[in-house]
């Protein structure tokens, strides 16, 4: 058994935690959306390998800089869409669009939309704005496009407040719809229509 | 108020010697206007239809009343990480339509599915919020109405919204009444 002995000196303490309890304002203009690059691939590792963020993703969290090469060179194909979440032009985050086209022709004027933020920058309205734009330019690129839905869990309730802030109806829940770290999940659907935004569309 | 003995309503496989009694329904369109189907347009393509497609099908039975063909149900389990979900679809000849037919066949099949696919956890329909008939089948055969999903799909070159119901392998199976 090994003696102890009683320490004056406190534990060390971790900065970033003292920052993440001082709500810090953002400013919501130097906002931008755009394509995610290999020089991102720092501030993506930020987001990837945090396992808050990772909760509510089909994923776990990242632990290797390969994996993050690997998303931003390879998985850009499988999606419709995506771009990084840039406050002043540093990624944050990350919105993508992805087509039903190839799995169901039925299901091709629909697209799925998905977002990921680094838990640092959660709560303060960033996630939604980004949504916002996302939907805007989306009806735009593609004009085909008649519906946007997005699933969301039932506990992500930070998630579902951003759909519905940024114009979303939510339409039904899901029961056991989505299968998370190996469990079917009780799901929102969520949806946007053109229509919605144009409504003589 | 039914006439008809739901105890003569029974779910097999099909059966090539099926095709007579399957052109009389799958070859109307009154029946398939609800379905993905095309309409059975000869005794050929009713035959091809049963060879190709029904018997080799994961999970379809014809709806039998004496053991003719008057119907079927139909289940398409999803694939890979998604295998535990499954879509059921349903179809009568219009001859015997508001007798609970399809009521009395959905009830058959639920427990019967759910035991054939094992790693089902959700069997899921989807309707077109005109077709009434058909929402109160799945009701009466015990799932629950979910959502309406906004021009969710295309169905026969239209744009559809639909309306979602389910089953999960933990709901209470359905009695016959």
């Amino acid at each position: 058994m090994e003696a102890t002995t009683a320490s004056s000196k406190p534990d060390a303490i971790d900065l970033s935690q003292l920052c993440l309890s001082e709500p810090v304002a953002v400013d919501l203009t130097q906002l931008s959306l755009r394509p995610l690059g290999l020089s991102d691939l720092d501030d993506l590792m930020v987001w990837t390998s945090d396992e808050k963020v990772a909760n509510f993703c089909s994923r776990e969290p990242y632990t290797s800089k390969d994996q993050g090469i690997d998303f931003i060179e390879n998985a850009a194909a499988s999606f419709l869409w995506r771009r990084a979440i840039c406050l002043k032009d540093r990624a944050i985050g990350c919105i993508t669009l992805s087509s039903y086209a190839d799995v169901d022709k039925a299901r091709e004027k629909s697209a799925e939309l998905g977002y990921v933020l680094g838990s640092n920058y959660w709560g303060k309205g960033i996630v939604t704005e980004a949504v916002k734009q996302a939907i805007k330019a989306a009806f735009i690129e593609f004009p085909y496009l008649d519906r946007v839905e997005a699933l969301v869990d039932v506990e992500n309730l930070g998630s579902q407040r951003v759909l519905e802030k940024a114009g979303f109806q939510r339409e039904g829940l899901l029961r056991k719809y989505l299968v998370r770290k190996g469990k079917s999940r009780d799901t929102f659907m969520f949806s946007v229509l053109l229509s919605d935004l144009h409504p003589q569309l | 108020m039914s006439n008809l003995d739901l105890s003569k309503i029974s779910l097999r496989p099909f059966k090539l010697s099926d095709v007579d009694d399957f052109l009389l329904w799958a070859g109307d369109d009154q029946v398939t206007q609800n379905l993905r189907w095309k309409t059975c347009g000869s005794r050929e393509e009713a035959l091809a239809f049963i060879r190709d497609v029904c018997i080799p099908h994961p999970w379809r039975r014809s709806i039998c009343l004496d053991d003719r063909s008057i119907g079927f149900v139909s289940v398409y389990p999803w694939s890979g990480d998604d295998r535990c979900k499954a879509d059921i679809g349903y179809a009568v000849a219009g001859d015997y339509w508001g007798q609970g037919i399809a009521t009395k066949a959905v009830k058959m099949a639920v427990p019967q599915v759910f035991n054939d696919l094992s790693h089902l956890v959700r069997l899921q329909a989807f309707t077109s919020p005109q077709n009434k008939a058909s929402q109160r089948v799945l009701e009466k055969a015990g799932f629950l109405k979910e959502g309406l999903l906004r021009k969710y799909t295309y169905f026969k070159g239209n744009i559809k919204d639909s309306i979602v119901f389910s089953f999960l392998s933990t709901d209470e199976f359905p009695h016959d009444d």
